[in-house]
């Protein structure tokens, strides 16, 4: 095993390469080291078929040269001269490049909050007997459920991330944290009847699984999708569970409140912070301190620290989240939301754990608070949604109708059709079961009228 | 790498290994209206072990081309595949594939890596200004731009060794229009293994073009009636139709998921006008390569031929539980990941009818000329977002429709293809399956007597 790198090892380097950039022209330059070693076991149509162990680690450096960017990234880090030839490649693409009249300098030294939750030695120090084990249950749990059911692809794979960055300006920072993960994918078969895949999974900083349950629910859910009735083409309500919530909110709303998006004029929202739009039921903040969150961090990918920023309260628009880039635009501090792909990419602007806070009923009573809904687990084609004006046209699937409380018959290619600023209006109910799915913590929640396209 | 393979087979007893390396160097832009945000440059080498032990497989990949960390990484392959074979009930075999030497070299008149940072900037900030010029209501232009070009490296214990120039150049652009309060989007990509050569015939005014009137046409777009409807689909909305609908279906793997393709092959799922290929072998397409990633020759596979299903895509996995060779399509995105069953270049095989011919017979209908998404399920449910549509009214295209998309069930919407043009045009792509692939798919115009359509809210 290639060990992990140690803290004093990376921020040497990082200075290095930092102080080599000045040394050769660059006027402002910044360095980010990025390690992740990941283990995975892997199932495959209902048996465990394979198991990888991968290393990945590198370093990406932004140089400034009259106020144009470049940026090089290697994953070669062995020798210092590897180091040092991406750094000259950085100064060659600022040069090559325009100058942005808009810079106003890399970050300035803050000091970073502790967060809690992120790193469990635990999980560093688990066997791949121990992960094939976990894999095991979560199959064995899966046949239990139902005979009709074959899962499909599954994983449990655990990881070990370190984040370091230094830049000009006195910044430095080294964060490191554990991920787990199992989930599981099923279909149901039953005379020549095929099940949508169904999926469920856990994903969490510490060693805090539960296959069994992944293997159940995923089971449940895809057996219940078997039978299916056609349903009219009509306004309805419909109670989406935090897969389907995610899924629509990532292609549309998380992109509309990005402060690059804003100052472009590609966001529905520019000009409403102050302003209702969304139900006032809906209190959001986006949280990159949330204890336990899957994307908190001490720093975000330009060494601003992490905060937690109120974006919606009882439906007023309050802020969008920025980086330095696009707060300095506006006089404005960072909000800590640069976020990279590793050491592969220069930042961008994402949300860290956007958090819609809860309301007081139980699943089954946000089932029963309506005579008849659309329960969606997960819709299909939210990518092609209009990633600016946020109208979607997606099929539901799996879905289900509820009458009176009850679950009474899943459905099958159901579309549903909006706009995802309509959506967030007209929300009328929030679930207590909230859970962290991609860049959302979120409850299952109750919106009013939105169009179903039957079949 | 040689030493590897021994290695492993006299220190281990692994009987199959294959060992994959890459050295890849990546030219990408981030271009915001005129802005450059910045110009960016990677070099990514590094090696990926794959063992099969008692019926298991063993994966490990680390970014090195030093032996030292590379014996590690061998190790680790050799002690995942123990650990996975545990349990395993049907040990995996492969399909029997006869060894190749071979060293292919890329043959681009415009090589990317000789062609400058500066010449790069000034093509795309020719499309950015093109697209900003276009209209006053064009409010924002977003360009990515990646070139990679490299080398891979493949061997197994079977004696192949295949050496493989690897090149690509691909741009995204976007392009947002507003009036009032309507907000619109397009987007356009480029994408070819030829060379930089690519944009003498896409050239930046071509693209910035195409890219900005959509978004201006859209804004006089009305919303589309949900419902049943007959409809024309273009060639671009065709290839993402055979691609998402029908193609990941027929990748074997899916298939033996359970995909519902599984036991209809033999058999009609399909009108007879319906041909259906992948092929790798599209000179310069952008889903093209000579040898897949365990070092089977990339063919052109006839899927469905005349509505009859008979072929699949395979690795040399599924190729043995069918009985039939590799096709391959086992391809990995690099070196950190293992390569998996994807699609190369999909499309529907021409016919005989003009555009025309198909509009004339429809009173009204919609006529699907671009997609913007689009995405599929096992059970053969699909949907595809459109960004480009339009009514079609007695026979003739009419007024444009925004934000549709069309869904339905795979297999009875390729049964109600009652027309198939005689164009044919390929569109390049990215699909994802865990792991990023470049592909392109398409087909002539054709007409199906009923799709569902989404409509507005």
């Amino acid at each position: 095993m290639v060990e992990a790198p140690k803290e004093e090892d990376v921020l040497s380097l990082a200075e290095y390469v930092v102080d080599f950039a000045l040394k050769n022209g660059a006027e402002e330059a910044e360095a980010f080291i990025h390690y992740s070693f990941t283990r995975t076991v892997s199932i495959e149509r209902g048996q465990i078929t394979k198991s990888a162990s991968i290393i990945d680690q590198g370093i990406g450096i932004r140089a400034l040269i009259r106020n144009a960017l470049g940026f090089a990234y290697t994953n070669i880090l062995e020798e210092r001269e590897d180091a040092k030839a991406a750094v000259l490649k950085a100064l060659k693409s600022a040069r090559s490049s325009l100058p942005d009249k808009y810079w106003q300098g890399l970050p300035s030294k803050k000091s970073f909050k502790d967060v809690a939750g992120i790193f469990d030695q635990k999980v560093l120090n688990l066997s791949s007997e121990e992960l094939v084990k976990a894999a095991s249950a979560m199959l064995k749990s899966a046949k239990k459920t139902d005979k009709r059911v074959l899962p499909v692809e599954g994983s449990v794979g655990a990881a070990h991330i370190c984040n370091a960055i230094v830049n000009s300006h006195g910044v430095s920072g080294f964060d490191q944290g554990t991920m787990v993960e199992c989930s599981l994918a099923i279909v149901a078969r039953e005379k020549g009847n095929v099940s949508p895949i169904c999926f469920e999974f856990n994903m969490e900083r510490s060693y805090n699984l539960n296959p069994e349950w992944v293997g159940h629910e995923a089971a449940k859910l895809a057996a219940a999708s078997l039978k299916t009735k056609h349903i009219e083409t009509e306004p309805m309500k419909v109670i989406l569970t935090q897969f389907a919530l995610q899924q629509l909110l990532t292609y549309t709303m998380l992109n509309a409140i990005k402060a690059d998006y804003v100052q472009r004029n590609q966001s529905a929202l520019q000009g409403k912070v102050g302003e209702k739009v969304a139900s006032e039921i809906i209190t959001a903040y986006d949280d990159g301190l949330m204890d336990g969150g899957i994307h908190t961090w001490r720093f975000d990918g330009e060494g601003a620290p992490r905060q937690k920023t109120p974006i919606i309260e009882k439906g007023i628009l309050r802020s969008f989240i920025y980086d330095n880039y696009t707060a300095k635009k506006e006089g404005k501090e960072s909000t800590g939301n640069s976020t990279r792909a590793g050491y592969l990419s220069t930042p961008t602007i994402e949300p860290t754990n956007f958090h819609i806070m809860p309301g007081s009923a139980s699943p089954e009573e946000l089932m029963g608070s309506v005579e008849e809904a659309l329960l969606v687990y997960s819709v299909q084609g939210a990518h092609s949604s209009n990633p600016v004006s946020g109208e979607f046209s997606v099929v539901a699937t799996p879905a289900f109708k509820v009458k009176n409380g009850k679950v009474e018959h899943a459905t099958r290619g159901v579309m549903l059709v909006g706009s995802i600023f309509e959506v967030m209006k007209n929300v009328t109910a929030l679930a207590n079961n909230e859970r962290k799915v991609g860049q959302i913590v979120a409850p299952w929640v109750l919106i009013e009228n939105i169009k179903v396209v039957g079949r | 790498m040689a030493n590897i393979v021994k290695l492993a087979e006299e220190k281990f007893g692994v009987k199959h290994i294959e060992v994959r390396a890459q050295k890849l160097l990546k030219t990408m832009l981030t271009v915001k209206e005129e802005r450059v945000e910045a110009a960016k440059e990677g070099i990514e080498n590094g090696i990926a072990i794959r063992v099969l032990f008692n019926g298991a497989w063993g994966f490990a990949s680390i970014g090195t081309l030093k032996t030292e960390p590379i014996i590690k990484a061998l190790t680790d392959a050799c002690t995942m595949a123990r650990v996975a074979s545990s349990s395993i009930k049907n040990p995996i075999k492969l399909a029997k594939h006869k060894a190749s030497e071979d060293k292919v070299v890329a043959k681009a008149r415009k090589n990317p890596a000789h062609i400058s940072i500066e010449e790069k900037i000034s093509t795309m900030t020719t499309i950015a200004r093109t697209v900003l010029m276009f209209d006053r209501r064009i409010k924002g232009c977003t360009i990515d731009y990646l070139d990679s070009v490299g080398t891979t490296y493949f061997m197994n214990s079977e004696g192949s060794y295949i050496e493989q120039d690897k090149l690509y150049v691909w741009a995204k652009i976007t392009a947002t229009a507003k009036e009032g309060d309507v907000i619109t989007f397009s987007r356009e990509e480029v994408g070819s293994t030829v060379g930089y050569e690519i944009f003498d015939s896409e050239t930046p005014e071509l693209i910035g073009d195409r890219t900005a009137k959509r978004a201006i046409d859209q804004l006089r777009a009305k919303p589309p009636k949900g419902g049943k409807f007959e409809a024309v689909l273009g060639p671009n909305v065709v290839g993402v139709f055979v691609h998402e609908a029908f193609g990941h279906l027929a990748e074997a793997d899916l298939a033996l998921s359970g995909s519902i393709i599984m036991d209809k092959i033999g058999k009609k799922i399909a009108s007879d006008h319906v041909t259906i290929y992948d092929d790798g072998t599209v000179e310069g397409a952008f889903g093209s390569f000579k040898y897949d990633d365990e070092g089977v020759p990339a063919q052109k596979t006839l899927l469905i031929k005349d509505g009859v299903i008979v072929g699949l895509m395979h690795n040399r996995e599924t190729a043995s539980k069918f009985k039939v060779e590799s096709t391959g399509n086992a391809r990995a995105e690099n070196y950190r990941v293992e390569p998996i069953i994807r699609m190369r270049n999909t499309y529907m095989a021409p016919r005989d009818y003009t555009l025309e011919e198909m509009l004339e017979d429809v009173r009204f209908g919609y006529y699907f000329k671009s997609f913007r998404g689009g995405q599929a399920n096992l059970d053969g449910t699909f949907q595809v977002g459109i960004q480009e549509a339009y009514e079609i009214v007695n026979g003739e295209i009419g007024e444009p429709v925004r934000n549709a998309s069309i869904s339905g069930n795979t297999l009875e919407t390729l049964h109600k293809v009652d027309a198939v043009g005689k164009d044919f045009e390929l569109w390049p792509g990215r699909c994802g399956k865990g792991q990023t692939a470049f592909v392109c798919d398409g087909g002539p115009h054709i007409r199906v007597k009923e799709v569902i359509v989404g409509g507005s809210a």
